[in-house]
């Protein structure tokens, strides 16, 4: 198989398990992004396929080729690093130019390829300059210059945009993904910031604790995350988790503190089949609406919940309730509504068929 | 306000009293070996020292120049001056980087012991180095006393070194890796520019040191391996010190690690590795 894959691949830094085991097999010229909290192994991932660290155990496999004990060079990459890199020595141009430099390509071609990145990066009055005087966002913009330039097989994007403001952020974003497009490569990106998984990716790769939890496309974890670390962890504001018990036989609702909700048939199928009863309600805040906006339908899927609501955060299309249903807080995001209505506590709806639940246990989706 | 002032003024120039004097302190030595040099026996040897008002003569220079074998002595000493500081900081220079990167048992001990084995005075070292030159029937050789220096100045410059090398982000080398580098191009295309003002520093005192050493030289040179410092000793004979002599001799010596410094200081660049990675 062609692409880059991970086979068991255990990660160890002395007595630490940094990764215990992981498998993961990427397409050629899919763009891959990792995304987990801080600390959870995605740097580690990274640089072990690249080869800037070994791995304890099992195998890696770039373009068919098992490279796991060969050495950068030799395993046709290129890296940006999370903290930049730049040779400080070198002007931007210098920078840029330096893998190629090392190649020995022809001068015409070098100085061509590092004025179209420069062109696409925003750079080209900068390429006189040493990274001391350039800000960070120009810096960051620099390290991801000096991997464009190359062709390589495959591309290691550590966490690229962190330092970009929004507006650069998600034009670099549009950027990138026309660059994948034209140049067709296997990318696989690292990040903590889920819009950017959710706009580029082809796939995500959600890691916590140096376990997978889940891989699929961006529309696979948003609509049916394996387990309450990927619900959460997914879609912004992040789900509200709500303890709660299955009523009835059939596992016809769910209940708790200061809700009930009628479960969607498929998914009472699925509930009715647990053995325990108590389980954790999800809800995402899109999923609430103010209740005007859907009175009269009669097909509704729509289900009253009481919300007390404490403050409401205007933020143009919508605006997010920080409020509590019992004693739990939430967050709930409606529509704006008319600047004369105040938000405030009352009936809301909910989309019942957008119910998520999860054993309170081990957390994982039912 | 113009209380203020007043205590500015006058601690300002408390400052500037201090300065002088001990910038007289540093200097007052050197001028008079420079104006000794330029003085015939007559006034080196008068009851009151002349200390700026004496007619100069070039004498001294002339004497040393022709009479002795100061242009043997120079080249010596120019030659086991630049070949130990080259070959501390070449050997030196691997060490530390070595000692800074590669993850080995032991590695922290032998960086630290290395500045305390600089604590240990030369002059210590001058009879063992003598017994084994001579057991060895080495003496009268330049590259012995090559060797001694480079050994007397391995330790402070491995350990200047590697602190120069730990400030390095490890990342740079990572970035150079990926881009293709060999070991080697890492070394000199990466590492060997930013480490400017380190072997620069390192150079400087490795150089005074050989250049100016005495004992280990006294005891290891013949005739024609002389270095200066021995040659300078060489004026104080059975018939007297001959002061202007040796002040030439010494005006002469102190000029090459002048320039030396000079050049190498110009690559002491403060910031070397400024905007390399992030924070
Ligand atoms: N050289 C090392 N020695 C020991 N532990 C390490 C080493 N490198 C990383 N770790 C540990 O491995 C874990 C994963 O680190 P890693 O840098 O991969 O995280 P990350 O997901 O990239 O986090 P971030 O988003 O903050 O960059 C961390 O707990 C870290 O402390
Ligand atoms: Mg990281």
């Amino acid at each position: 198989m062609r692409g880059v894959a991970l086979e068991k691949v255990i990660k160890r830094f002395g007595p630490t398990v940094v990764i215990p085991e992981m498998s993961l097999s990427i397409e050629e010229s899919e763009f891959v992004v990792i995304v987990g909290p801080s600390g959870c192994g995605k740097s580690t991932t990274l640089r072990m396929i690249a080869g800037l660290e070994d791995v304890s155990k099992g195998k890696i496999r770039i373009g068919g080729k098992d490279v796991t004990w060969l050495p950068p060079k030799q395993r046709d990459i290129a890296m940006v690093f999370q903290s930049y890199a730049l040779y400080p020595h070198m002007d931007v141009a210098g920078n840029m130019s330096f893998a190629l430099r090392l190649a020995g390509k022809p001068k015409a071609e070098i100085e061509e390829r590092v004025r179209r990145a420069a062109e696409m990066l925003e750079l080209t009055d900068y390429l006189a300059r040493k990274p001391k005087d350039l800000s960070g966002g120009q810096r960051q913009r620099v390290a991801m210059g000096r991997s464009i330039v190359r062709d390589a097989y495959c591309f290691l994007f550590d966490e690229p945009l962190s330092n970009l403001d929004a507006k650069l952020r998600s034009s670099m974003r549009t950027e990138l993904a026309i660059l994948h497009k034209k140049l067709d490569r296997t990318m696989i990106y690292v990040t903590h910031d889920q819009i950017e998984a959710m706009t580029m990716a082809d796939r995500i790769v959600i890691m916590d604790k140096g376990i997978i939890q889940q891989v699929g496309t961006p529309r696979d974890v948003y609509n049916s995350p394996r387990n309450t670390f990927v619900a959460g962890f997914i879609g912004s504001p992040s789900m509200n988790f709500l303890d709660g018990e299955l009523r009835g036989e059939d596992a016809v609702a769910v209940k708790g503190d200061g809700f009930e909700l009628p479960l969607a048939p498929e998914l009472a199928k699925r509930a009715k089949k647990t053995r325990g009863k108590k389980v954790v309600a999800g809800l995402r805040p899109e999923h609430f609406a103010v209740e005007a906006s859907r009175a009269g339908s009669s097909e509704s899927t729509y289900a009253k919940i009481r919300l007390d609501v404490s403050v409401a955060e205007y933020i143009g299309s919508s605006q997010f309730l920080a409020a509590k249903i019992g004693d739990a807080h939430v967050t709930a995001a409606v529509e704006a509504g008319p600047a004369s209505e105040p938000m405030s506590s009352g009936n809301y709806l909910f989309d019942t068929s957008r119910v998520y639940l999860f054993d309170r246990e081990s957390g994982n989706a039912i | 306000m113009a209380d203020y002032s007043e205590r500015r003024f006058a601690r300002i120039l408390g400052h500037y009293l201090a300065l002088i004097a001990l910038a007289v302190l540093a200097l007052a030595p050197i001028w008079i070996m420079v104006a000794t040099s330029f003085k015939n026996d007559v006034i080196v040897q008068s009851k009151e020292p002349l200390w700026f008002f004496f007619v100069p003569t070039l004498d001294n220079y002339a004497y040393i120049m022709t009479r002795g074998k100061f242009d043997t002595y120079l080249w010596n000493s120019v030659i086991v001056g630049t070949a130990s500081t080259f070959l501390t900081l070449a050997l030196g220079g691997f060490c530390a980087y070595a000692l800074a990167r590669a993850e080995f048992r032991g590695r922290r001990f032998i960086a630290n012991s290395t500045l305390l084995i600089r604590m240990v005075p030369p002059a210590v070292l001058a009879v063992p180095a003598f017994a084994l030159v001579v057991v060895f029937n080495i003496d009268n050789d330049l590259a012995v006393l090559i060797f001694f220096y480079t050994a007397l100045n391995l330790p402070f410059a491995i350990w200047l070194l590697f602190g120069f090398y730990k400030q390095i982000p490890v990342e740079l080398e990572e970035a150079a890796i990926i881009d293709g580098a060999t070991p080697l191009q890492v070394f000199f295309r990466i590492m060997l520019p930013l480490m400017k003002s380190g072997y620069a520093v390192a150079g400087i005192f490795t150089f005074r040191i050989a250049w100016n050493e005495f004992i280990l030289a006294l005891l290891l040179t013949g005739r024609n391996t002389r270095t200066l410092p021995v040659g300078a000793a060489g004026f104080i004979t059975d018939t007297g010190v001959e002061w202007g002599r040796i002040m030439a001799m010494g005006t002469l010596i102190v000029i090459p690690p002048l320039l030396f410094t000079f050049f190498a200081a110009r690559q002491i660049i403060a910031g070397m590795v400024a905007g390399a990675v992030k924070g």
